[in-house]
């Protein structure tokens, strides 16, 4: 398979890259670790005629246990111990990225802002064309859930959740300078498949920054999928808290991705346990309750009504083996 | 073994042992050479244009404009090539290209030849069809009836019916009338399909001399070979075959391919050579896979949990084409008569065509979806009975040497050997109903051809396989043949029966790659028929060539050929060390007066089976057996599963490379596992929702269980050196052992596969909504 | 970079210049450009593993690598890592052992495997099953590769 041609750009500043996202306005991507742009564009999905190429940008790569340069690559994450002993969560979900192949390639800020996903969609031009195409490119109708405006596509990253429940931020660079949003803010809320990103035109994703008030929270991130290997998560669950010496709740925080055009948090629903302990029915509560708001629909592998159930367990397991304190 | 065969009595050198593979070195060093490793001096691209709709007839096209384009050296549509071809003879209904209409989506409609790729598709983006779309049907149930645009001209009466068998041996009703249990299993199977890593490519030379060479991803050189000369209407001598390295096939490459014909139609219009590498996705539309499948298995015992009839019907999902079909309805109903006696038979077998990707021959063709059924019913048998599962099956193991009542020869069978084995080495026992709630083994057992007696074609009247062997001066020894190598180890095994006949290093024994102008003709690797038939005609060509080398040690000794014993890379007088005749002594000897020494062996099956409509479908000239115990670990509230060990008990005779069939058992159980647990072709309608390796869930090396290999069958009486097939028998028992464990770890029953865990979580809420305890949960 | 079109990188430990426009993949400009077949097509989209080289020594999907990003880069293929004489003690192995079954997907082990004994000199079982799961094979049901890179990591280099 061949990609078309394209123009390629590699800026080595984030000034540099900001700029060219000015100039380019709404006619490029940002190429991260390619492992989901490339692939999108060899299936002719949404081609742009510029790529801009991230990897030369010295600010954007390199990590600590504050900050993850957008660049930083999963794979060298996933081998820096300190930083799974500080965010057991994130090291969870590093893990179950995809394959250890995509791992070395792939990026923080690429799975941050990855695509989101649907059967639909995620077909070649082809295969696509055969059914009119969808709203998400090239056409005006949902296949999954038929009318004309939402769409339903899956949020796919598994970082995310697991981010977020470490109240992570993100640095955004762009033609106005840069901001600094809790990584919440990232993802719209009030938006579909299609407008899913807070992210204005030409800003740029520049490192996810960890506040140290949440670090060494005890954590984990459960993803469900049909294989070990390879899948997009059907679900992720990602937990993350405190505990006092008695059990008692100190901080608690849940989100979850895998199941909706964004991956979101319940901090209405996690607030009110903090000082009390959790014990099987308040864990079996929250998961109830979670998996009441969440709305799976059939656009992946497994069927949405056993997603919504599997909400209720994962987050009753996730918060079970946080607070054993599941070595990461 | 006959009297003259001086190798029946040696014991074994090479064969028995783990012989690595002999191109084993270019492999892991990216040598072997793949077809699209190949590249011909200006060489085109080809591209397909495939159809976008399920069902539609192609009323015009224009070409005017992808003709025009620079750089298009050639664009195709079906009329140019209109003969109809397929695996079999009695249906030829596949076409290159497709003439007139569109049978799915994916149905190739036009074929370009560019270039550059990306020019062949732009060409593809510019040819314009008017067409007329026509009913979508997607159930073979509705195809079952009456239909108002039949997909095939050749349906029956009016129906989308491909094929129907209906047989019936004995008395079923008067069978089921004195039963003392009956059981019903209703199976339901997604379609699976091989995913070789190597996706289908071809290349085709047409040349200035009027020949046609085509290197082609194939399992059947041969019959390529017959369906590129019937198609493109030139005599097969003016067409060579050849067959590079190939990256799996598993069936998928086992029919001729409208690709390959039209890449070669391509190279006949442009006079170049053309190359045509399929996408991924393009090879999930070929398929040609395992049938999607529903199956009802009625099966009826008496008190003693004696069986006394099958009554089994199947209605089988054609897809498009016939490929293999007319086997694979005859397969789901005959492949049932072993391993066990089944006094009374009754089939009735439909396959329908539908407007999918076609179905075909997948490892263990024909014996997999009807197998799970009936084993299934066997450990509902066994409950209701009171008897363990194992002691069920041997009370009903067939007997060696016996015939079944569908006149199916059975010769060699340690069935019994493969429950003894699989039972005292899983811990049976101590594990059968006795682990905790979400654990469980169950037990599975299969039974498979050893190579189908019937070739495909009956004319011109030639044995199954040829070996041709020539040694000159040097002494290194040419094995000819077209038996299709496709990593099952087939070259391995043909140079290790030479070596092991000529009492030689396995070095000097070169095996050449396919080429019909030089390769005598083997059918090909289908059937698991390759050790069988390949190895006798292999064998029998070695012994021709020891001969002659043993008339010319004796005459270097001075003593009569019968004198002479034949060791390693030399010759003595039998009984003494000494005086010797080395290796090459001998050959140069032999050769003096005749050059280069040349044998020809070849191995014809036996005609076999009864005198009734399609009494030849299902017979071999020997069959595998297999019973295998799966241990299973089911996480209750997810659904999800493991499959932490799998006991594998099997019967391919003796065996010839340790190493290979132990790899063919492994490959086989991972494959049956995924099967099982979420490999499944995903319709809309009949739009294939996940064409990609990413969403055709191929289980992952975690979900790998530890096999335990055993394996225990005596010589077949037939085999070469006592040998049967190992390539494809070994993955039908995986799947209804994993089936039965998940019945002993959590007490629910699954009849339709792919059981994935949302299935899991399903059935475990529905048996206890109906209140029934297992395990005390 | 430039905008000449053209990449300049180590391959196989020797420098290499090609022509090579933006879109060009990496897999292509190995395969069809420098006709280092060894690295394998299998699926194109990252799935399959068979196209894995190593790019500054670790495994990586060529298929979804723009070629001229591997610029002042190195990159090794399975031709690099293939001793003129005799076989590498992963290749080894993979022979002696059945680790190769169709040998489509073996070159794309072979990386993979050589990565791995490299940064974990004796992986457990589970690292083994991980580092290879995004190698796929349909072949050999994964046990004899385990087995095999086992056996490498315990025989000498």
């Amino acid at each position: 398979m061949h990609l078309d041609p394209f123009e390629l750009h590699r800026p080595t500043s984030v000034e540099e890259t900001v700029g060219l996202a000015r100039s380019l306005a709404g006619r490029f991507d940002y190429l991260a670790g390619g492992t989901d742009l490339l692939p999108n564009y060899k299936m002719h999905l949404n081609l742009r005629p510029h790529l801009v190429a991230l990897e030369a940008v010295p600010e954007l790569t390199g990590h600590s246990l504050e900050r993850l340069g957008a660049m930083s690559r999963l794979a060298d994450l996933e081998r820096d111990p300190a930083l799974a002993a500080a965010w057991p969560a994130l090291a969870d979900a590093l893990r179950e990225v995809a394959t250890p192949l995509v791992r070395a390639s792939g990026t923080v800020g690429g799975n941050l802002l990855v695509e989101t996903r649907c059967f639909f969609f995620n077909q070649s031009y082809f295969w696509r064309a055969s059914l009119g195409f969808c709203l998400k490119a090239d056409g005006d109708r949902c296949h999954v859930v038929p009318q004309k405006t939402t769409c339903y596509a899956t949020f796919s990253g598994d970082l995310a959740p697991a981010l977020l429940v470490g109240d992570a931020e993100v640095e955004i660079a762009g033609p106005t300078g840069r901001r600094r949003i809790p990584l919440t803010g990232l993802y719209d809320a009030g938006g579909d498949g299609i407008r899913r990103l807070t992210l204005q035109p030409g800003e740029l994703l520049v490192a996810v920054h960890l506040p140290p008030r949440a670090r060494g929270r005890r954590g984990r991130y459960l993803k469900l999928r049909v294989r070990p290997a390879y899948d997009f998560p059907e679900l992720g669950v990602a937990v993350a808290g405190r505990w006092d010496g008695d059990g008692r709740v100190q901080e608690l925080r849940l989100a979850v991705g895998g199941a909706e055009p964004h991956p979101r948090t319940f901090d209405d629903l996690t607030a009110p346990l903090e000082g009390q302990r959790l014990n099987d029915a308040r864990r079996a509560a929250l998961g109830e309750e979670v998996a009441r708001r969440v709305r799976p629909v059939h656009n992946t592998f497994l069927v949405p009504e056993y997603r919504k159930k599997m909400v209720a367990v994962f987050v009753r397991r996730a918060l079970a083996q946080a607070e054993e304190g599941r070595a990461a | 073994m006959t009297a003259s065969d001086p190798v029946a009595d040696e014991p074994l050198t090479l064969l028995g042992g783990r012989i690595p593979y002999v191109e084993g070195p270019l492999k892991v060093t990216g040598r072997a050479e793949y077809t699209d490793d190949i590249r011909r001096p200006n060489q085109l691209v080809g591209r397909l244009l495939r159809s976008p709709w399920p069902h539609a007839r192609l009323v015009s096209v224009d070409l005017r404009e992808a003709r025009a384009l620079p750089g298009v050296a050639a664009v195709l549509t079906g009329e140019r090539y209109p003969t109809p071809f397929g695996v079999l003879p009695i249906t030829h209904d596949e076409t290159a290209i497709a003439v007139g209409k569109a049978r799915y989506q994916g149905d190739i409609i036009a074929a370009v030849a560019a270039e550059d790729e990306r020019t062949a598709e732009l060409a593809l983006e510019k040819i314009r069809f008017e067409v007329a779309p026509l009913p979508e049907y997607a159930d073979p149930e509705a195809g079952t009836r009456t239909v108002a645009e039949p997909i095939h001209a050749r349906g029956l009466a009016g129906t989308n019916i491909q094929k129907e068998v209906v047989q019936h041996f004995g008395d079923v009703d008067a069978a089921f009338a004195k039963a003392a249990h009956q059981v019903r299993v209703r199976g339901s199977f997604a379609g699976v399909t091989h995913a070789f890593t190597e996706p289908l490519v071809t290349i085709a030379e047409a040349t200035p001399d009027g020949r046609l060479t085509v290197w082609s991803a194939t399992q059947v050189p041969h019959y390529l070979h017959r369906a590129l000369s019937e198609v493109l209407g030139l005599p097969m001598h003016r067409i060579r075959v050849v067959k590079p390295e190939v990256g799996g096939g598993f069936g998928g490459k086992s029919d001729p391919l409208p690709h390959e014909i039209a890449c070669a139609a391509l190279s006949l219009e442009t006079g170049r050579p053309v190359k045509m590498l399929l996408d991924r996705e393009d090879v999930f539309y070929t398929n040609h896979g395992r049938h999607p499948t529903r199956n009802d298995v009625r099966i009826a015992v008496d008190g003693d949990g004696r069986i006394l009839a099958y009554d089994v019907e199947a209605l089988i999902d054609g897809g498009a084409w016939s490929s293999f079909g007319t086997v694979t309805t005859y397969y789901n109903g005959v492949l049932a008569m072993g391993p066990y006696r089944v006094p009374n038979f009754r089939y009735r077998g439909r396959r329908v065509y539908t407007t999918k990707p076609p179905s075909g021959a997948m490892r263990a063709h024909g014996g997999t979806n009807i197998r799970y059924s009936i084993e299934v019913a066997l450990d509902q048998l066994a409950e209701r009975l009171g008897l363990d599962p194992f002691e069920l099956r041997a009370r009903n193991a067939l007997p060696p040497n016996s015939t079944t009542v569908n006149e199916f020869r059975i010769t060699s069978t340690s069935f019994l050997k493969c429950l003894e084995a699989a039972k005292r080495a899983s811990g049976w026992s101590e594990k059968f109903r006795k682990l905790p709630f979400g654990r469980g083994v169950g037990l599975g057992c299969g039974f498979y051809i050893s190579g189908s007696n019937s070739p495909i074609h009956f004319t011109p009247k030639m044995p199954q396989s040829t070996v041709h062997l020539k040694v000159d001066m040097d002494g290194g020894i040419a094995v000819h043949s077209m038996q299709a190598d496709i990593g099952q180890g087939s070259n391995t095994l043909l140079a290790a029966i030479v070596a092991e006949v000529l009492h030689v290093d396995l070095a000097r024994v070169h095996v050449q790659r396919v080429d019909s102008d030089v390769s005598p003709i083997d059918l090909g690797s289908y059937s698991s028929r390759v050790t069988f038939m390949m190895g006798n005609a292999a064998r029998s060509a070695a012994l021709q060539l020891r001969a002659a080398l043993v008339a010319g040690a004796a005459t270097l000794l001075g003593i009569p050929p019968s004198e002479v014993e034949v060791g390693h890379e030399r010759f003595t007088p039998r009984g003494r060390a000494e005086p010797a005749v080395t290796f090459e002594q001998a050959l140069h000897q032999a050769m003096e007066k005749v050059g280069a020494l040349t044998a020809t062996g070849a191995y014809q099956t036996r005609p076999a089976g009864g005198s009734f409509k399609g009494a030849r479908a299902g017979t071999a000239p020997a069959y595998s057996f297999s019973a295998y115990v799966a241990e299973v670990d089911v996480d209750v509230e997810t659904g999800d599963y493991r499959v932490p060990k799998v006991w594998a008990a099997f019967d391919c005779g003796r065996v010839l490379n340790r190493l290979a069939v132990e790899g063919q058992i492994e490959g086989s159980v991972h494959m049956g596992l995924g099967q099982v647990m979420g490999e499944s072709m995903n319709y809309r309608a009949s739009r294939m929702l996940n064409p990609s390796l990413l969403e055709y869930k191929i289980p992952a090396p975690q979900q790998m269980p530890e096999v335990e290999i055993l394996l225990v069958g005596d010589a077949d009486p037939e085999g070469p050196f006592g040998a049967k097939e190992a390539g494809e028998g070994p993955l039908i028992a995986t799947l209804p052992a994993v089936a039965n464990a998940l019945y002993d770890a959590i007490g629910c029953r699954f009849t339709e596969l792919p059981i994935t865990p949302d299935r899991v979580v399903r059935a475990l809420e529905e048996r206890r909504k109906e209140g029934r305890p297992w395990k005390g949960a | 970079m430039g905008s000449d079109d053209r990449v300049s990188f180590t391959l196989n430990d020797r420098p290499v210049q090609a022509a090579c426009p933006p879109e060009r993949i990496l897999l292509d400009l190995l395969r069809e450009e420098l006709r280092l077949t060894g690295t394998k097509r299998g699926c194109d989209l990252g799935t399959c593993g068979c196209c894995t080289v190593l790019i500054d020594g670790r495994p990586t999907l060529s298929c979804l690598t723009l070629a001229r990003l591997v610029e002042a880069r190195s990159v090794t293929t399975i031709e690099g890592v293939s001793p003129a004489q005799g076989l590498s003690a992963v290749q080894r192995a993979f022979v002696e052992l059945g680790a190769t079954q169709c040998g489509f997907c073996t070159p794309g082990f072979v990386m993979t495997a050589t990565a791995l004994l490299r940064e974990h000199p004796h992986p457990s079982r589970s690292e083994i099953e991980q580092a290879i799961s995004g190698n796929l094979c349909r072949c050999t049901g994964y046990l004899a590769i385990v087995r095999a890179i086992e056996s490498a990591a315990g025989s000498a280099p």
